[in-house]
């Protein structure tokens, strides 16, 4: 193995295990900004470093600074500390494990060799993903049971039925796109989406499945514990739930792998119907044979998307009051030239792949750079979905959600397979 | 009879509305409209930046209490323990005293107020017989980090200037 190869496997394990991470801030920051913005409130924006409040994101600090420094307490009445304290460890673990075999590049081809661009290099795919999406919800029985406590109980016991429940719609979901694409593998699948349907349409599993599209949707929002189908944790009803004997790290590492959970299910939901990382209309051959055309418009493009931003970053940061030599005005002219600055940095390194050689190294990372942001980009409309249903939809009650999972997801995936079977064997 | 009957119509049962997704996503598109035009615009949020700008407080609010003076700077207050005698939660402590500048027979030696025992009912301005005690300051936060502050004393409370005019006031009502 040479030093690139131990530099590749460094590069991709951390992407896989650091990205997740690094989107709970990003989530957290969406979730409660939208939040405001929903309600036509302002969600939180005074927390500030040195009159730094970064659009909100500094209150993700401070939350994070509080949660680590409070004690850390275990009840008295909790027997079984050790599954206590093992619970929120298994639910974060498997939050971010199940996010290694999704694929964001195509295959990095580097000096003649070829690098699978996921976290663990395996095969399994989307099978691995249903397995760990299903051993999350053990950590939430033990949390519940764990926690000698009535909501602590019902809230473990609600999101075990409902894991049932969904699962099996969510599984028959993907049996109909295993037909339709034929493998089980993450990577063949979106580059089996790069395809034009009629050279025009992208050929996303969203338009070869819908249906199969809505019941996976519906079950990754059941699995990941989200509104409308946060039963376990339903605070009207049972308090908190799960964690409602948890608190300061214990709680956070939960609070952080429900949303690790939701960055890996809207991954995993991109991979499968939108595309995964591929650039619309443009495959990855297609991409690397224009690298050029395509970096010169990036380069047009970028000064005048931010122009506009700066321009709504001017008129969005100010205060709404009277105030003498406004400090947001000041912070507001601050951010925009650091995005400037990023503008700039981007520029200089879209000139270097304009000078270098065509079909090199440096236009292979140019593209599969270009292909990581168009899954972030992807992922975080997505993570928006995620929280725009969350403040749009209340909850569902226990038997409408029951009635939901087995009498009307289970018939449509199981009705979605019998088409999809006899459309492809009928085209075959 | 007499009473209008007017019969609503109940939603929900037809297909299209049983079919839940149409019907979410027209609420989504509903929830994303107010999204939209606060992020166009941050002015449309319905907010007050609180501790920067103050609402306004109208001259019948019951805020912090005070007792009113006459032109030369004498309490108007005579002790007579109207306000104490009528107070619910017991929190008006007052201690006469004979009173020298021939304005009456008695005066307040002591008046304290426990804020943290008021409720603000307003019963002690109702019950006094010369106006002497106000509820008209305009203070509606009263905060502090140790609980001897929130015992307010005769200075203090003769000091404190109401936060309306004599006319808006009476117009209040009182």
């Amino acid at each position: 193995m040479s030093l690139l190869d131990y530099l590749m496997i460094a590069i991709r394990v951390a992407f896989s295990a650091f990205i997740p991470l690094c989107f709970v801030a990003v989530c957290v920051w969406m979730e409660r900004r939208g939040a405001g913005f929903f309600q036509d409130r302002s969600g939180p924006n005074r927390a500030n470093i040195c009159g730094f409040r970064a659009a909100g994101i500094v209150q993700n600090l401070s939350d994070g600074l509080k949660l680590a420094f409070k004690e850390d307490m275990i009840s008295d009445h909790i027997k079984h500390k050790f599954f206590f304290v093992l619970a929120p460890i298994i639910v974060f673990f498997t939050a971010v494990v199940s996010f290694a075999v999704v694929p964001y590049a195509d295959t990095l081809v580097l000096g003649g060799k070829s690098y699978l661009m996921q976290g663990i290099p395996v095969d399994l795919g989307i099978l691995w993903f249903l397995a760990l999406a299903g051993f999350g919800v053990y950590g939430i029985i033990l949390a519940g049971w764990s926690s000698s406590n009535k909501y602590g109980i019902l809230g473990g016991l609600r999101s075990a039925a409902q894991v049932i429940s969904y699962e099996i719609p969510m599984g028959l979901a993907i049996v109909s796109l295993l037909v339709v694409y034929g493998t089980v593998n993450l990577n063949e699948i979106a580059q089996f989406q790069g395809k034009l349907l009629f050279g025009f349409i992208p050929l996303w599993g969203a338009i070869l499945q819908p249906l199969g599209m809505i019941i996976f949707i519906v079950a990754a929002f059941a699995e990941c514990n989200r509104t409308p189908f946060d039963l376990a944790e339903g605070e009207s009803e049972i308090v908190a739930g799960f964690h409602v004997e948890y608190s300061a790290m214990k709680f956070a590492v939960f609070f952080m792998g429900e949303y690790v959970a939701m960055f890996a299910s809207s991954a995993i939901i991109i991979t499968l119907f939108f595309g995964g990382y591929q650039v619309p209309f443009l495959s990855t051959d297609a991409l690397i044979s224009y690298a050029k055309p395509v970096a010169f418009l990036l380069m047009l493009s970028l000064p005048v998307i931010m122009y506009f931003f700066a321009g709504w970053i001017r008129r969005s940061n100010i205060s709404h009051y009277p105030r003498e030599n406004d400090p947001r005005v000041v912070e507001a002219n601050v951010y925009i030239k650091c995005f400037w600055g990023l503008i700039l940095l981007l520029e200089l390194i879209l000139l270097i792949i304009l000078f270098c050689k065509s079909g090199g190294s440096a236009t292979t990372i140019f593209v599969a750079l270009l292909q990581v942001c168009t899954f972030l980009l992807k992922v975080t409309m997505m993570i928006f979905v995620y929280i725009w249903v969350r403040w749009t939809i209340p909850r569902f009650r226990y038997d409408q959600l029951q009635k939901l999972g087995w009498q009307v997801l289970l018939p449509l995936a199981l009705l979605n397979i019998f088409i999809t079977s006899a459309v492809v064997v009928a085209l075959s | 009879m007499g009473a209008k009957v007017k019969i609503i119509e109940r939603k929900g049962s037809s297909l299209i509305e049983r079919l839940y997704l149409i019907e979410i996503a027209k609420g989504m598109a509903t929830t994303f409209g107010h999204l939209f035009r606060n992020l166009k615009d941050n002015r449309n949020l319905y907010v007050r930046h609180y501790p920067e700008v103050q609402p306004e407080i109208p001259a019948r609010w019951r805020g912090r209490h005070r007792l009113t003076t006459h032109e030369d700077g004498t309490a108007k207050c005579v002790a007579c323990f109207m306000c104490q005698t009528n107070c619910p939660a017991k929190c008006i402590m007052i201690e006469a005293g004979e009173r020298v500048d021939g304005k009456a027979e008695k005066m307040p030696v002591k008046f304290h107020i426990d804020l943290l025992e008021c409720i603000y009912c307003g019963y002690c301005v109702e019950a006094c017989p010369l106006d002497a005690i106000r509820m008209d300051t305009g203070i509606f936060s009263v905060t502090d980090n140790n609980r001897e502050s929130f015992l307010l004393g005769l200075e203090e409370l003769l000091a404190t200037p109401g936060a309306c005019s004599e006319e808006e006031y009476k117009k209040g009502g009182a």
